[in-house]
C-alpha cells in the first residue's frame, strides 16, 4: 500500500464525499470531509483500509470555525481526516463506537475548545480541574490567561 | 461488597502524580477510572506565544526522560515547514542521541519493573549501568537530562574521534551487562512468575484502544514509527522491530530488553558510518503558512506533533500528544479484573510519564468514612483557618 493507492481508493469509495485530498509529503495524506460524512470516512478508513490506529485529534481555532484533524496511521502511511465545524454551534459526532481509543482525545477537545461531542460515552472533564470556571476554553484564540492578584493572608505589613 | 479506593494524585506507590479511582471487590479490581489534569501546564497555549527557537526548549521540558523525543519531533516538523534540509552528519548525531536516550529510558524502566516486582538488586544493577549512558550523553551534549542538542536545521554540538571511541568502549560494557539482564529477566523463576500473566492486554484490545510503543508491541503488533514512517536516518539503519506475544508485563519487559540490543547495534552502525561535513544549516526566523504532522518513536511509543504556521515567527498551533496519554485507555483495560497488588506493576509497565490527574483533593472524614471532593481553594481556606489559631505561638520567646 502506498499513498497513491489510498488516494485512488478514497476517490473510488467515498466519491463526492471527498472535499479535498492532498499529499504534501511522502506518507502524509490530508483528506477533507464534511462533518456529516465524518463517521462514514472513519469507518471506511478502519474497515476497508486498515487504518486502526488513531494517533490523536488536533483542534485548531480558525476564528469563525473550528478545524478538527483526526490523525490516523497504519504500517505504511499516515492519513489525516480534516473537518470543520462552525464556532457558534460546535457539535461533533463521537467516533468512540468505531475507535474506542478516541475517548481521551474527545474529552480533551471538549475541555479545551468547548466543542460538544455528541454521543461520547464519558463526557466528564479530563484535563481541567473541577473548579475551573464554566465557559472558559483555554485553546480558543480569544481566551487570555490573567494571573489572579496575589493575596497575602493577613495582609501586607 | 464493593469499595472505591482512591490512589493518588500523590501516593507513595506511584512515582509521579496520577489519580486513580478503583472499585474493588475483595482483592480484585472491578472497575478503574483515571483522572488527569493534576500536572497540566497549559503548554500548547504557551507555545503559541513563543518563537520557533524558544519552543525547542519548551518542548524539551515536556518530559525529563524523553526530552530529546519531543524536541526532535518538533524540530523535524519545523524543518519541513521552513523547507530546510539538515545535513547528514547532523541527522546522524540526532539519531545517536535518540538511541542513547532510548537505552537510558529502557534501563530505567527495567529498574522500576524490578523494584515494583520486589527485585531490588535488579533495580540497583540496571540503574548503575544507566549511569554509563548518562555519562555518554554528558560527553556528547554537556548535559545529563535536557541535552539541548537539537536546533532547527541540525544539531548544536559535533562529535570528535575521542568521543566516538569512548562511546564504543562503553557500549561493549553495556552490551555485556544487558546480556546478563536478559538471562536474569527471562530465567529467574520468581521474577518471571511475578510478571507473567499480569496486566493482560489482548492484541485486539491493544489495537482498538490505540495503544503505542512497547505496550502495543508486547501484544504482538509490529508497529514502530521508525520502520513504518522512517524519519531522520532510520531508512538507512538496519534494525528489527521487537515484539512479544505474551500480552502481559513479562512481554513488555522482553520487548524492552530486545530493543536494548537493537539500540546497541544502531549506535554502532551510526558511529562507524558517521559522515563528515557540517552539522547544521542556518534557519530562517519565519515559516510560511503551512501545516505538518511529525511523528517520532519515543522510548514509550509514538509521539506526534501537529504544527501549523501562519507566516510569523511564532506557531499558530502546536499540538503535542505524548505516548503515555495514548496508553491510558489500555491501562484501564489492563487493571480491570487484576489484583490490587498488581497496580504499581501494571502502571509501571506502560512506563508512565505523567502530566496528569486533577487539581482537587478527596477528603475522607476519618470518623464517618464519608468522602467528599473539595476544590483546592476550599482546602487553602481550611488550612488558613487552622493555622490562624497558631498565631499566639509565634509570640512565644525562643527558648535559647
Amino acid at each position: 500500500m502506498n499513498d497513491q493507492m489510498v488516494i485512488d481508493k478514497a476517490r473510488e469509495s467515498l466519491k463526492d464525499k471527498v472535499m479535498e485530498l492532498t499529499n504534501p509529503a511522502p506518507r502524509r495524506l490530508f483528506l477533507k470531509v464534511r462533518v456529516e460524512d465524518l463517521l462514514t470516512a472513519v469507518s471506511w478508513l478502519k474497515e476497508e483500509m486498515g487504518f486502526t490506529h488513531l494517533a490523536t485529534i488536533s483542534g485548531v481555532d480558525l476564528g469563525q470555525s473550528f478545524e478538527l484533524l483526526y490523525h490516523f496511521a497504519n504500517n505504511f502511511t499516515c492519513l489525516t481526516i480534516r473537518t470543520e465545524i462552525p464556532r457558534d454551534n460546535p457539535h461533533l459526532p463521537s467516533i468512540c463506537e468505531l475507535i474506542p481509543g478516541a475517548i481521551l482525545y474527545e474529552r480533551e477537545l471538549q475541555d479545551m475548545f468547548g466543542i460538544v461531542v455528541d454521543g461520547i460515552p464519558d463526557p466528564r472533564p479530563l484535563v481541567l480541574p473541577d473548579d475551573w470556571p464554566a465557559g472558559n476554553f483555554p485553546l480558543r484564540k480569544d481566551w487570555k490567561y490573567e494571573r489572579p492578584p496575589e493575596v497575602i493572608p493577613g495582609g501586607k505589613k | 461488597m464493593k469499595f472505591q479506593i482512591p490512589i493518588g494524585p500523590q501516593h507513595p506507590a506511584l512515582k509521579e502524580p496520577i489519580s486513580l479511582r478503583m472499585v474493588v471487590e475483595g482483592e480484585i479490581i472491578r472497575d478503574a477510572d483515571l483522572r488527569l489534569g493534576y500536572n497540566h501546564r497549559g503548554l500548547e497555549k504557551l507555545a503559541e506565544q513563543k518563537t520557533w527557537i524558544q519552543n525547542i526548549y519548551l518542548a524539551e521540558r515536556i518530559c525529563g526522560i524523553c526530552s530529546h523525543s519531543h524536541t526532535t519531533c518538533y524540530v523535524q516538523g519545523v524543518e519541513k515547514l521552513m523547507e530546510l534540509e539538515p545535513p547528514k552528519r547532523g541527522l546522524y548525531i540526532r539519531t545517536l542521541v535518540a538511541e542513547l536516550e532510548r537505552i537510558h529510558s529502557h534501563l530505567l524502566w527495567l529498574g522500576v519493573a524490578g523494584h515494583e516486582a520486589g527485585f531490588d538488586s535488579f533495580f540497583m544493577y540496571t540503574w548503575r549501568d544507566r549511569e554509563i549512558v548518562m555519562d555518554i550523553l554528558e560527553i556528547i551534549s554537556g548535559n545529563r537530562v535536557h541535552y539541548g542538542i537539537n536546533t532547527i536545521g541540525g544539531v548544536r554540538r559535533d562529535l570528535d574521534e575521542l568521543q566516538v571511541k569512548r562511546i564504543l568502549d562503553s557500549l561493549d560494557i553495556l552490551r555485556k551487562r544487558s546480556e546478563y539482564y536478559q538471562h536474569l529477566g527471562t530465567n529467574e523463576p520468581s521474577f518471571v512468575a511475578r510478571l507473567a500473566g499480569v496486566g493482560y492486554l489482548s492484541r485486539e484490545d491493544a489495537i482498538a484502544l490505540c495503544a503505542v510503543g512497547p505496550t502495543l508491541r508486547a501484544s504482538g503488533v509490529p508497529m514502530d514509527v521508525r520502520k513504518d514512517d522512517p524519519y531522520a536516518v532510520y531508512d538507512e539503519v538496519p534494525f528489527e522491530v521487537c515484539t512479544a506475544d505474551t500480552c502481559d508485563v513479562l512481554g513488555r519487559a522482553v520487548v524492552r530488553i530486545k530493543e536494548l540490543f537493537q539500540c546497541y547495534n544502531i549506535i554502532e552502525f551510526l558511529l562507524k558510518n558517521l559522515p563528515s561535513g557540517p552539522i547544521a544549516v542556518k534557519a530562517p526566523r519565519r515559516a510560511k503558512p503551512n501545516e505538518v504532522v511529525s511523528r517520532y518513536e519515543a522510548p514509550r511509543g509514538e509521539n506526534i506533533h501537529y504544527i501549523k504556521s501562519n507566516g510569523t515567527d511564532k506557531p499558530e498551533r502546536l499540538k503535542v500528544r505524548a505516548p503515555t496519554l495514548a496508553n491510558y485507555a489500555a491501562t484501564i483495560k489492563m487493571l480491570k479484573n487484576g489484583f490490587i497488588a498488581d497496580v504499581p506493576l501494571i502502571f509501571a509497565a506502560i512506563d508512565p510519564c505523567i502530566c496528569c490527574a486533577e487539581r482537587a483533593v478527596a477528603i475522607v472524614d476519618a470518623r464517618s468514612g464519608q468522602e467528599k471532593v473539595v476544590p483546592i481553594v476550599t482546602l487553602k481556606q481550611l488550612s488558613q483557618k487552622i493555622s490562624s489559631n497558631n498565631a499566639k505561638k509565634r509570640e512565644v520567646a525562643w527558648p535559647l
